[in-house]
């Protein structure tokens, strides 16, 4: 029984240890001895330096991981006897290893980049690796999460390792802004997830979500303690306090700052898993928790906040991206537009058995594309001159073709255009919510793509059809195999749930929830 | 007879057409002699090969049909594509000649679904599991509607690449990487019966095409290219939403979900979600095609795309939208197509063939002329397809290949004058026949074509048009006075096309600068002359083409009358209903429910249980 506890827990332990193990090997590493004109660049911290082995180590950590996930799912989680005693603080069930999964992939993806990017421009510090590994095992407690104490102890480990590797940049204003500016709006969302927690406590007597439902499910019932405008504003709370870290507008102002200020592998990873992350937790309490039928009606429950949230960041976000001139932050609002069409799917939750599936594959092909656009742009810079204006991309096309294809194959994906993974996950997302009647949800998020089309085509057009402005900085690619590694296994996955989604679809079909 | 004799009376008539054909041009090559000759000859085989009684002897026609070759013909170029991508670039020889290989192939290909007299129902058809959760199969057939416009895709999209890359020097991998995805991706496109793979399909053809427009284009080029991209994304967004809407209610009702073609066929939607679903498709064919109010990205398309971008664009492109409206439209919403047949039509005789004539009248640009010209003519297709009556449906299939045949050779003349001059502008030409006089005779051929002279192939399909809506029962009272309006409008297609050639080709020589033009060349020659060949063929022998149209169009209608009924027998009701089963030809490969699979979750927990048991 001991030995099923382990093996149940055994994704979130294997990554903890990892990062543990790593943090050992960066404090005691000695740093690399630096020659010639670096020498006085660098800071000489324990582990500088050695970013090649701390990446390919977390990156290996992380994979591994995700194998482990794949290895329970195969076992399958309701075969372990004794996972159940974890819950409600840890709940191991098909929901869960989905994520771990997609989490570990993410961040091992984004450690790859990192592997490449930190050295290339002059920020390689061990730390980040660790910070990498440990903000992952936070994220994935996060997902298995089924308790507001777990969850508020799992969002912050996730959320502070984050904080560390947006400022890692120390000497930039831009990042210290970036940070700090994270690091507020962080704590503030979090706090208001935790006032709503109380609420939720003190009007049901419950942390846990199971037993928050059934407190919920007894209101209007004789003998009832439950308040129900206790519920309903503790619910507001919480859903704005996920709102933050999904990205959703209005709560979305940090996200391009914040997104522009971090390293980009930062950047990728608070896109990818961070974002992940928070859906997983949003699903989980809207689902579980916020299961009562009164609750997911339009007129007294989460479906209008959720289709209001989501039409706002599809349209606002949309519009806004259209506007940049920088590609960063145009992904940083194409971000907060992808949170948008996800929510379309966290709406449809409220009559569709298939939605929460299709969240999962939403962000599952999310994840792919989104590591594939960053790590094309990193791939796009070198040292003191980081690809990021449109302007820097002009005429790649013919200069660089093999990185410029590689940029628009993923931003295609990223616009949805089949046959990429992009398309199938808004499909699936689409055709959820299509079965929940939510016709004109569906057809304002089909119009946004649209618009997010157009700004994806904008960096084509660049890269193809413009030439660059006589004098004006080029963007000459960087080499890095850990980059072009991370970019090889997120095509695969990018092509593969585009032409054949068959079997992946069936695997988010099986980890969806189900209501009560 | 002797065998010999027996044997040269056999390919007398090849022999024959091959002699006149090389001896048609003047002070030319033994090249141009040599491929014109055989354009000649391959048009006779043609014309022999097509005729009713050469075909006789074909006893059950889906007995031999290998059911691999649509997906040959489909996947060849797509693939082809990924493969240019890893030519070198420095070598663009080897790159132009496996790009021409591999269309060829295609081409040739293609030819074998000639071995079909494209009786009722689907031919080489093709069905494979794909995404079987979501009810997406690979669906793939071909009947009498669609066969001809895969032809005319394989026989112009050579003749689009051969031009370009006569004219066009710089980033040839990129360009026969789109030529290639766009090809494939057309012929797929017009070979789905699965609305999910259909999309797929007319999705991946923005990417070439944008390429295309994008790269190789004129001054506004980027302008011309988002304007195209915003255009058919939006409408591909709302068909995507109304395929969707459609689907699910399959599933609702049938208990599984499927995006087949057939099965959706089967769906009665109530008349509020048919007429939102019916504006979803129709707006993304009318773009396609494209339909007065939004035809306004053509001419900018047209003009700033290159000479062989042109050519596709019209040739082939802009059927799509045609054929959507067929297959999709009257296939699947067939009610309130019918419904509204009467006022469409209107809009495509008044905005289409008048107001279309009318602007290209007032045109400088002599390619945003025949831009313009194009509205004009796929305004008569679609008249064809409002009559809903045999003839008019017929004419407007094969219009359809006259229009990408006619408006094809018409974008290539003209791309010819723009090589030497590099302006289009009808101000600066004039009297230039004294010049170029073989490119004048061309061009005053395709012209009539163009107009509908009779004895061209223009003539016959308008005819057909215009006689099929006169006797139209859809569009009621306003048919007579339609058809007499869409008489005009050929009147005025005289107007703007015989104007125009008049003040570029006859009159004073006047500008200096056209004094040396060199007449068209071998290249540009061989490119024209199988589209001049077909001008004439279609023109003198229209029945080899519509012996093959008629049982897929009477199928269309018949299936076009009977969504009719149900759609007047939904009345008021606010439920969706599936009509009977027809069964029969049609129905072939029909989408059947899926096995009742016991219970997946169990299943999947047994399974593991074995896997952890030692």
């Amino acid at each position: 029984m001991n030995f099923h506890l382990m093996l149940a827990v055994s994704p979130i332990l294997a990554v903890a240890i990892g990062g543990l193990l790593l943090m050992l090997a960066e404090a005691f590493g000695k740093p690399v001895a630096l020659t010639g004109a670096q020498a006085g660049l660098v800071s000489t911290d324990a582990g500088a330096g050695r970013s090649d082995e701390l990446a390919l180590g977390s990156a290996v950590v992380l994979f591994a991981g995700a194998l482990i996930s794949v290895a329970l799912w195969k076992v399958g989680p309701e075969n372990l006897e004794g996972a159940a005693t974890l819950a409600p603080y840890l709940i191991i069930d098909r929901f869960t290893l989905f994520f771990c999964f997609l989490l570990c992939l993410g961040g091992g993806l984004a450690s790859l980049l990192a592997g490449g990017y930190l050295p290339e421009h002059n920020l390689d510090r061990g730390e980040f690796f660790p910070l990498l590994v440990f903000s992952t095992v936070g994220a994935m407690a996060l997902a298995a999460s089924g308790d507001f104490l777990s969850f508020f102890v799992a969002l912050e480990t996730m959320s502070l390792g984050v904080y560390c590797m947006i400022g890692l940049r120390r000497g930039n204003l831009r990042a210290s802004e970036a940070s700090l500016k994270y690091f507020l709006l962080g704590s503030f969302a979090a706090a208001l997830t935790l006032m709503g927690g109380a609420l939720l406590y003190g009007a049901t007597g419950h942390t846990d979500f199971v037993g928050i439902g059934e407190g919920i499910a007894t209101i209007g019932k004789a003998h009832s303690a439950v308040s129900a405008p206790l519920v309903l504003v503790a619910v507001a709370l919480v859903i704005a306090g996920l709102a933050f870290k999904i990205s959703a507008v209005p709560f979305h102002m940090w996200t391009p700052d914040a997104y522009e200020g971090a390293p980009t592998p930062t950047t990728t990873y608070m896109s990818v898993a961070v974002k992940s992350a928070a859906f997983a937790v949003l699903l989980r309490i809207l689902v579980v928790g916020f299961g009562d039928p009164r609750l997911t009606s339009w007129g007294t429950g989460w479906p209008t906040i959720v289709a209001w949230l989501s039409v706002l960041s599809m349209v606002v976000a949309n519009v806004i991206a259209g506007r940049q001139e920088s590609v960063k932050r145009m992904l940083a609002y194409s971000s907060i537009a992808h949170a948008g069409y996800a929510l379309v799917g966290v709406v449809a939750t409220m009559h569709s058995t298939q939605a929460t599936s299709s969240v999962l594959f939403y962000m599952l092909t999310y994840t792919v594309s989104t590591v594939g656009a960053f790590g094309a742009l990193i791939l796009c810079g070198r040292r003191g001159a980081e690809a990021v204006s449109y302007e820097d991309l002009a005429g790649l096309g013919k200069r660089h073709p093999a990185v410029a294809l590689a940029f628009s194959f993923f931003l295609l994906s990223l616009a949805g255009v089949p046959p990429t993974a992009g398309f199938f996950g808004k499909l699936y997302v689409f055709s959820a919510a299509v079965d929940s009647q939510l016709n004109v949800l569906v057809v304002i998020g089909l119009l946004n793509s649209v618009i997010g089309a157009y700004y994806y085509l904008r960096v084509m057009v660049y890269m193809y059809m413009r030439e660059p402005e006589p004098g004006a900085p080029i963007a000459t690619p960087m080499k890095s195999g850990f980059v072009v590694v991370a970019l090889i296994v997120a095509a695969v996955f990018v092509l593969a749930f585009g032409i054949l989604p068959s079997s992946s679809l069936d695997i988010a079909a099986a980890a969806g929830l189900s209501h009560g | 007879m002797n065998p010999l004799a027996a044997a040269l009376f056999q390919i007398a008539p090849y022999l024959l057409a091959f002699t006149v054909g090389a001896l048609i041009p003047r002070r030319q090559g033994a090249a141009e002699r040599v491929a014109i000759g055989i354009v000649a000859a391959l048009s006779v085989l043609l014309v022999r090969g097509l005729w009713p009684s050469a075909n006789a002897a074909i006893p059950d026609e889906n007995a031999h049909e290998w059911k691999y070759l649509l997906s040959v013909i489909v996947f060849l170029p797509i693939l082809g594509s990924v493969f240019v991508l890893f030519l070198p670039r420095q070598s663009p020889v080897i790159l132009k000649r496996v790009t021409f290989l591999i269309l060829g192939l295609d081409g040739l290909l293609s030819l074998g679904l000639l071995s079909s007299p494209m009786s009722r129902g689907w031919h080489f058809q093709q069905i494979v599991e794909w995404v079987p959760a979501f009810g997406i199969r690979y669906h793939v057939a071909v009947d009498g509607v669609s066969m001809w416009l895969i032809l005319l895709s394989t026989l112009t999209t050579p003749i689009a690449a051969y031009v370009s890359f006569g004219s066009l020097k710089t980033r040839i991998k990129d360009l026969c990487f789109a030529f290639l995805l766009l090809h494939g991706a057309m012929m797929g496109a017009f070979v789905s019966l699965d609305l999910f793979l259909f999309f797929v399909f007319w999705e991946l053809l923005l990417i070439p095409m944008i390429i295309m427009i994008g790269v190789w284009g004129g001054v506004e080029k980027v302008k011309a290219a988002y304007k195209f991209f915003i255009y058919t994304m939006v409408g591909s967004m709302l068909m995507l939403a109304a395929i969707l809407f459609m689907v699910w209610n399959y599933s609702k009702l049938a208990g599984y979900p499927s995006f087949d073609y057939l099965a959706l066929q089967r769906v009665v939607l109530p008349h509020t979600a048919a007429w939102l679903c019916f504006i979803g498709f129709f707006l993304a064919f009318a773009i396609k095609v494209p339909m007065f109010p939004f035809h306004t990205w053509l001419p900018d398309a047209h003009v700033q795309a290159p000479t062989g971008g042109s050519i596709i664009l019209a040739a082939v492109l802009l059927k799509l939208g045609a054929y959507g409206y067929i297959r999709y439209c009257m296939g699947l919403l067939g009610g309130v197509a019918w419904m509204s047949a009467a006022t469409l039509a209107g809009v495509a005789i008044g905005g289409g063939i008048v107001y279309g004539a009318l602007v290209a009248w007032k045109q400088d640009d002599v390619k945003r002329l025949v831009a313009y010209s194009s509205v004009a003519h796929m305004g008569f297709v679609m008249l064809g397809l409002f009559a809903g009556t045999q003839a008019g449906m017929e004419g407007a299939v094969l219009q359809m290949l006259n229009h990408g045949v006619s408006t094809g050779a018409l974008f290539l003349l003209v791309g010819v004058i723009y090589d030497r001059r590099h302006t289009r502008l009808v101000r600066e030409f004039g009297g230039i026949a004294k010049v170029m006089p073989i490119y004048a005779a061309l061009f005053v051929i395709v012209t009539m074509s163009s107009i509908g002279v009779p004895g061209t192939n223009g003539f016959v399909g308008e005819f057909m048009i215009i006689m099929g809506t006169f006797v139209s029962q859809t569009l009621g009272g306003q048919a007579r006075l339609q058809a007499g309006l869409a008489s005009a409008g050929v009147i005025l297609a005289a107007v703007y096309m015989l104007s125009v050639v008049q003040r570029v080709f006859f009159g004073p020589l006047s500008n200096p600068k056209n004094k040396r033009l060199l007449d068209i060349n071998v290249r540009e020659t061989i490119a024209v002359a199988p589209l001049i060949a077909l001008i004439f063929v279609i023109g003198l022998f229209p029945n080899l083409f519509l012996s093959r149209v008629g049982d897929g169009v009477s199928a269309v209608l018949e299936r076009y009358q009977d969504s009719r009924k149900s759609y007047q027998e939904q009345g008021d009701s606010n439920t969706a209903r599936l009509t009977d089963r027809q069964g029969g030809a049609l129905e072939q490969g029909y989408p059947e429910a899926p096995a009742k699979k016991a219970d997946a979750a169990p299943a999947a927990q047994a399974q593991a249980l074995n896997a952890v048991a030692p």
